[in-house]
């Protein structure tokens, strides 16, 4: 092959190299601006008109199908067949409703809860309203099925007796009492609210009549395309289940199941139980997402949370029960870095703060790995003629270059490149840290300072993003490297552009991070550099002295 | 199957991603020619730990330098070569046989074609 047609060759794979990122990070935007946005209104529109589908198909539970049922003894199809009629559950009669310090919760005439509030004054929703977690179209949290059909039409249609009106849990827990008496049996729900907002129920029947129980459809608050939403269930073996909504074909049967979570990006109705795990039926609803009914035989005592997915909440009333917040495959690295943004946050109180603190952390950890490959960068320089004429020999053989390269290396007792770890390193952490900020409720609309009021969003203003491209564009100035194929370094120096661009969107958390990373690596090569500077200074002149000395002894 | 998919993964990250760590790796091959040429020669587990412990070590707390794919190749009976069929090949790697029962793996290059 002759030298030209490589030289073509190698400048042809360097513009495609240059076109393919180019058209992967267009993609990427495209893909977020024409797909995912578009679907997510899409979904919105789909769920309005399924929940009317729904409204139409007012369906009776068969009763003659209902003895069999019981006889078999297959909860699956008893759930199933004995549906709720859909016309109650739309025209909610409120019978009590609860203050706790944290949300104001509504119960229905058939026990269920029909809404939860949310009092923190940062949960709020655009137009400045106290957040309401659930869909009023949707299955409702604590609504009860039961196997024999008769009962479970009945039920339907017989109003729960409450034992008040009004409760006030604010200062101690408060009790109250359900009752609902059937022709053949009678049903008593015990509630127990709490100050901090969760709550403990103990639900019987008598006359051994067989009935499940729902933590509910999902808060309907905020459920995207960027985050899981759907039900979430951990085992005794604390494996961790996930159903994604939209996403189901069939029905599943799960035992051993701890918690079962209704969960959308940042809310949850939870039900759980450590000491005596439950065998949960999650059924398909008319979208294909997850209903899920706890077995509760004639009896079952279970604890609730509904509300916000806080992780020091979740953790004070038991620490299992922070598995309800996930953070995708990146969860067990994502979790403990939130653990750490959590701890420095107490002490620092500002989010953005915390995420530049935890950046000057990570760095300094890093510092021996990455303070002895900028030194023996620095060497390069001084091998520079030797590489540069190296480069020039064996410039159509890059297999026979880079060996030499490394001969020369091993001769001069220092290796310039930084290596491949500290590099693979950083994506982990990146998407730890993005993670965090896309599923931390305790990060969503958290300001930092001056123009940057929400961390997981992205800068109005793009001010960070073009910031984080010009310390990228210093730091690659400041670095010695190796690059003498002018394509390539044409390609490099584009780099910071690619970034800055891609960056615009990202949340203004996730640019801050890497801002500052840049911001330290610049200083710490700038030390660097004049270290070497002053040793080489100092070196001239020892080697002026030593001249002049000769000179005199002369 | 899973090592093919493994070399798609690696072929594109050296032909779009190589940009992004361009010249720092600190041996020769590459972390991820070396990487190329276990899940080629080896089996998924014995390749993925050998490529794995490369980038661990792929830092400057290690000296770096020359590191190629050894793998076990026992030299085979004489009579062996008597059947040898001279045609003309295509030359992917070298085997350089090193102590006992080892090679080394090079991987050929185009320039070297005459």
């Amino acid at each position: 092959m002759g030298m030209n047609d490589n030289t073509i060759n190698k400048e042809q794979t360097q513009k495609r190299i240059l076109l393919a990122t180019a058209l992967s990070f267009v993609f990427f935007i495209a893909y977020d601006f024409l797909y995912l946005q578009p679907q997510q209104k899409a979904v919105e529109l789909a769920n309005q008109q399924n929940a009317k589908v729904i409204e139409q198909k007012t369906t009776t539970p068969t009763t003659n199908n209902a003895p069999q049922i019981a006889q078999t003894n297959a909860p699956q199809t008893a759930v199933a067949t004995n549906q709720a009629p859909e016309s109650s559950a739309i025209t909610a009669n409120i019978i009590t409703t609860i203050k706790t310090n944290r949300n104001i919760i509504e119960i229905d005439n058939l026990g269920r809860i029909n809404q939860v509030t949310l009092l923190d004054k940062q949960y709020v929703d655009e137009d400045k309203n106290q957040i309401k977690l659930f869909n009023a179209k949707q299955l409702k949290p604590l609504e009860m099925r039961f196997s024999n059909g008769n009962i479970n039409t009945e039920a339907f249609k017989v109003n729960m007796i409450a034992s008040a009106s009004d409760i006030d849990a604010t200062k101690s827990k408060s009790v109250l009492t359900l009752t609902q008496k059937l022709t053949n049996t009678t049903v008593t729900k015990v509630l127990t609210f709490y100050p901090d907002g969760h709550y403990d129920i103990d639900v019987s029947t008598t006359n051994q009549a067989k009935f499940f129980i729902t933590p509910g459809f999902r808060p309907d608050v905020l459920a995207d395309m960027y985050a899981d939403h759907g039900a979430l269930l951990t085992k005794n073996d604390s494996t961790l289940t996930i159903i994604e909504d939209e996403d189901m074909d069939r029905g599943e049967e799960l035992i051993g199941i701890t918690m079962a979570s209704a969960f959308d990006r940042y809310y949850t109705s939870t039900l759980y139980n450590y000491n005596t795990s439950m065998s949960v039926s999650v059924m398909m609803d008319a979208t294909e997402s997850p209903n899920m009914f706890i077995h509760a035989n004639d009896g079952i005592k279970l604890r609730g949370y509904m509300g916000p997915k806080e992780y020091k909440t979740l953790a004070s009333l038991d620490n299992r029960l922070t598995s309800v917040i996930e953070y995708g495959w990146f969860t067990f690295i994502a979790k403990p870095m939130f653990q750490l943004l959590q701890f420095l946050h107490d002490y620092v109180g500002n989010w953005g703060w915390t995420i530049v603190l935890t950046t000057v952390l990570i760095k300094l950890v890093l510092f021996p790995l990455s303070h002895k490959g900028m030194k023996s960068m620095n060497r390069l320089k001084e091998l520079s003629p030797k590489v540069k004429a190296l480069q020039e020999k064996y410039k159509d053989d890059k297999q026979k270059s880079s060996m030499h390269m490394m001969e020369l290396y091993k001769k001069e007792g220092a290796n310039p490149m930084g290596g491949c770890l500290p590099m693979v390193l950083q994506i982990p952490v990146f998407f730890a840290i993005y993670r965090v900020l896309l599923n931390s409720i305790e990060l969503k609309g958290a300001p930092w300072m001056l123009w940057i009021d929400d961390l997981g969003a992205m800068d109005p203003y793009y001010v960070l993003p073009i910031l984080m491209g010009i310390t990228m564009f210093a730091q690659q100035k400041i670095t010695p490297n190796t690059m003498t194929d002018p394509m390539q370094q044409k390609m490099f120096q584009l780099l910071p552009v690619i970034f800055t661009f891609f960056f615009l969107w990202f949340p203004a958390g996730l640019t801050l991070y890497w801002f500052i990373n840049n911001l330290f690596t610049i200083s710490q090569q700038y030390y660097v550099n004049t270290l070497f500077a002053n040793a080489k200074v100092e070196r001239h002149e020892k080697h002026l002295e030593e001249k002049k000395h000769k000179s005199s002894k002369k | 199957m899973i090592n093919k998919f493994i070399l798609k993964l690696i072929q594109f990250y050296q032909k779009y991603l190589t940009i992004l760590s361009y010249g720092s790796c600190r041996y020769h091959p590459t972390c991820s020619s070396y990487a190329k040429v276990q899940f080629e020669n080896n089996n998924f587990f014995k390749a993925f730990y050998f490529s794995t412990i490369r980038i661990l070590k792929c830092n400057p707390l290690f000296d770096g330098g020359f590191d190629y794919v050894k793998i076990k190749c026992p030299i085979k009976d004489k009579q062996q070569f008597k059947k040898l069929k001279f045609t003309k090949i295509k030359v992917k790697y070298w085997k350089v046989p090193v102590e006992n029962n080892y090679c080394l793996i090079l991987q050929h290059n185009k320039t070297w074609d005459r």
